[in-house]
């Protein structure tokens, strides 16, 4: 574990506060982005208070990028490991920071999370080898940008995944990324044209609500078994339907009930064997836009062959994607432009190259065909 | 502590000025005319939608005050009831005539329009897909709409046929709904496409054509004429509020179609209807257009010079193909200084910058207009370029 730094805002501002983690090879990227966040400000002082730690997590990284003003809050160890960046984590929440800013990748984001839960925003200058989290800039520079945005009070906060490797299976020889919850991250602000010089700004809660209250609708339309994906989006659903749904797992849901929950790959089959279908609700999770094969390992390929109706005879090459109702809130889409799917089967891969686009659900009624493939053409 | 009921009214309003999102009027003191006095200066009026000056033409000004004189200044009730008078008729006769259509029926305005009729064509299990950036008008009447709403890229018409594909089979009926002319940038949409298309899928084709009537198309008969589908576009509907240098939204199409709109369109059957004077000069102003090509043919050649000049200057006019000129100049703050700086030289022409537009499209938005002599617009370029450069922009 490398360094830490922070910010909070001035009296005029805001009190906006902010802290920056950094990692041993992330020092340069940190520094990168400090820089690039001093020019966007034209050198003058960034309006905002900085609390940070000391040595390498944070305190060497200002000053080398040249500022000076900001507040240490955690004395970091000359070693450090994730313990520190729970220590600091916690350090600056004591100091009721607005946003943590931090250098790493989808481990670090992990640590923090566990630490900040969804009580502070996070947002992750990009540094590390594995970054499936949907809480990392593009690279320093955008990142500053975002963080200018923030401080300025431009920004807003969004749910996003924080995914990582699945250490056990990992271990087994396994590549497989696994979601572990929804942190708050910043998302611009998505506006709407309500008029040719009138524009809302749309509230990503309320958009989360529309969405979930058009896919209760349509169950009550179209009845049968319905399962529900993984993540917070899929979640609202859940809610929406007064039902205990697991954030990480898959559901089950039929007539406005629970008809089982957190189920795995033996589960699934149990309850589709014998039906004529069941249409699954999945959102788009982590920053590569994954709709299958990452967090939802449950839909393994049979389960996939039953819902796509791929598994029996001639009907095998025409898959039934109207099993899939895929939903993601506007903004959630413009950083996740693809859809990408995953799913250990090259087959049912190909059948989603092949077709190349789904319709997403983005709002009460609303669709928008979007791009979907597995990235391997 | 009881709440205060009206507390929001200042705190919304105050987030908005906070925001720089506030609205903050101006004033015309005299009639909208190439050359107008807003705010005590006078000015040349560059943000007018009344492309032909036909607010000002005599013809359109007497025939106002002769219906007035005629039928009172109100109609006394919504036209349902007792408010139907032989004028609004007359124009709506007029204007099918003109447009080529079996019928026409004239709304209050263009929004009540779209906010009365889209809802009607489109139902529980129906699809509206609709171009994304559609006027706000369509966006509320298709809110108020229970069918699903497919969103396509603007004028991509790839992912229209890939929408419709979807949709084909899935839903009873498929309504697309574009703007003609988009306000924005002046590009149009490619209506021959998208009609072609609507056949090939069994969709109805709606057309707002709001800055495209008066302006597109022989004697200004609008997009459908430009394109040669006259009477093939299933809902062609416009307003009197621009061009025709009046007020009042139309729709053009079948008696079929009419017979429904009417009897269906909540803000046509619940609202009163125009005042004689409104009627009046519509009628005028269709008759002006048929009778006196003279206004677009000059607001035709106003426009290719004034963009031809622009370009050659070094200004980015973007992919506009009408009298709607956009300025494109990048960030927000420079398209507010030239605006400022324009008007300080007597040359109206407002910013419009993000939200409205993406962050680095920000941008002047010039509308020619017939009505502008040639010193006019020569004033204008060169106050143009020289602010362009004081800018650094060109
Ligand atoms: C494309 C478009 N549609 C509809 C309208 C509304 O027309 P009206 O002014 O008649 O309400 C406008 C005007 O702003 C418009 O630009």
């Amino acid at each position: 574990m490398g360094g830490a730094v922070g910010l909070k805002g001035t009296d005029d501002v805001s009190d906006k506060a902010l802290l920056l983690g950094a990692k041993e090879r992330s020092g340069p990227r940190a520094l990168e982005m400090l820089t690039e966040l001093l020019a966007l400000y034209h050198g003058k002082k960034i309006p905002a208070a900085l609390f940070t730690c000391s040595n390498e997590m944070g305190a060497n990284e200002l000053e080398k990028a040249g500022i000076l003003d900001y507040e240490t809050v955690y004395d970091s160890p000359d070693d450090t490991s994730a313990k520190d960046t729970r220590l600091a984590c916690a350090a600056f929440m004591n100091g009721k920071v607005d946003l943590i800013v931090f250098c790493g990748g989808d481990g670090t984001t992990r640590d923090i999370y566990e630490t900040v839960g969804r009580k502070v925003p996070i947002l992750g200058v990009p540094a590390g080898v594995k970054m499936h989290s949907g809480v990392f800039g593009m690279n320093p520079a955008a990142t500053a940008k975002t963080l200018k945005e923030f401080i300025d009070g431009r920004l807003s906060a969004a749910s996003a995944e924080v995914m990582d490797l699945d250490e056990e299976l990992y271990r087994q020889g396994e590549w497989s990324v696994r979601l572990f919850g929804t942190a708050l991250t910043l998302a611009e602000p998505h506006y709407v044209q309500v008029g040719k010089m009138c524009f809302e700004e749309v509230d990503e809660e309320a958009v989360l609500d529309d969405l979930a209250e058009y896919v209760t609708d349509r169950m009550r339309e179209e009845g049968g078994l319905w399962l529900l994906g993984p993540g917070s989006t899929v979640e609202r659903v859940g809610r929406a339907l007064g039902v205990e749904k697991s954030v990480l797992g898959i559901d089950a849901v039929e007539n406005g009930r629970l008809a089982g929950s957190d189920l795995n790959e033996k589960g699934l089959l149990a309850l589709l064997d014998g039906r004529g279908g069941a249409r699954v609700v999945l959102s788009p999770v982590g920053a590569q836009g994954f709709i299958l094969g990452r967090g939802n390992l449950e839909l393994s390929p049979a389960v996939l062959r039953k819902l796509l109706k791929m598994d029996g005879g001639e009907k095998c090459d025409k898959p039934d994607f109207d099993a899939l109702m895929i939903i993601a809130t506007p903004a959630k889409l413009a950083a996740t432009p693809v859809l990408r799917v995953d799913t250990g089967d090259a087959k049912i891969d190909s059948t989603f190259d092949e077709k190349g686009h789904l319709l997403v659900a983005t709002g009460y009624r609303s669709l928008r065909l979007v791009a979907v493939g597995s990235g391997n053409d | 502590m009881k709440r205060n009921p009206t507390a929001f009214l200042k705190e919304e309003f105050d987030a908005l000025v906070a925001q720089k999102l506030n609205w903050e009027l101006r004033t015309l003191q005299g009639p909208s005319r190439p050359h107008s006095v807003v705010d005590g200066k006078e000015v040349i009026m560059l943000c007018s939608n009344n492309y032909l000056n036909l607010s000002n033409h005599p013809k359109v000004v007497e025939g106002a005050i002769e219906a007035a004189k005629k039928y009172g200044a109100g109609s006394g009730s919504v036209r349902a009831i007792a408010g139907n008078m032989a004028i609004h008729e007359e124009v709506e006769r007029e204007l099918a005539a003109f447009k080529g259509t079996e019928s026409s029926l004239v709304y209050q305005t263009g929004f009540a329009a779209n906010a009365g009729l889209i809802p009607q064509l489109a139902d529980k299990g129906d699809i509206i897909i609709s171009d994304a950036l559609n006027h706000g008008s369509i966006i509320d009447g298709v809110r108020l709409s229970k069918a699903d709403r497919g969103v396509y890229a603007h004028n991509d018409m790839g992912e229209l046929e890939r929408v419709l594909k979807e949709a084909d089979g899935k839903y009873r009926r498929i309504l697309i709904i574009t703007d003609g002319v988009f306000s924005m940038d002046g590009d149009i949409a490619p209506l021959d496409e998208i009609y072609k298309l609507a056949q090939e899928y069994g969709a109805m084709t709606y057309v707002d054509d709001a800055h495209g009537e008066g302006v597109m198309g022989p004697d200004g008969r609008g997009m459908s004429a430009h394109f040669g589908l006259e009477g093939k576009i299933d809902v062609e509907m416009g307003t009197f509020s621009k061009a025709y240098g009046v007020v009042g939204g139309l729709v053009a199409g079948s008696r079929d179609l009419i017979n429904y709109a009417f009897n269906k369109s909540r803000t046509w059957l619940l609202s009163g209807s125009h005042p004689p004077a409104v009627s009046g000069a519509q009628l005028a102003s269709i008759k002006v257009l048929k009778t006196e090509p003279q206004h677009v043919k000059q607001l035709w050649e106003n426009t290719n010079y004034f963009k031809k000049e622009l370009v050659e200057m070094g200004f980015d006019t973007g992919n506009s193909v009408t009298p709607i000129t956009p300025v494109i100049v990048g960030e927000s703050a420079k398209a507010k200084d030239l605006s400022r700086r324009l008007i300080e030289e007597g040359v109206f022409a407002l910013p419009i910058i993000f939200p409205m537009v993406a962050k680095d499209k920000a941008r002047i938005r010039a509308m020619m207009n017939a009505g502008l002599k040639g010193d006019d617009i020569d004033y204008v370029l060169s106050t143009f370029e020289k602010i362009g450069k004081e800018l650094g922009i060109i």
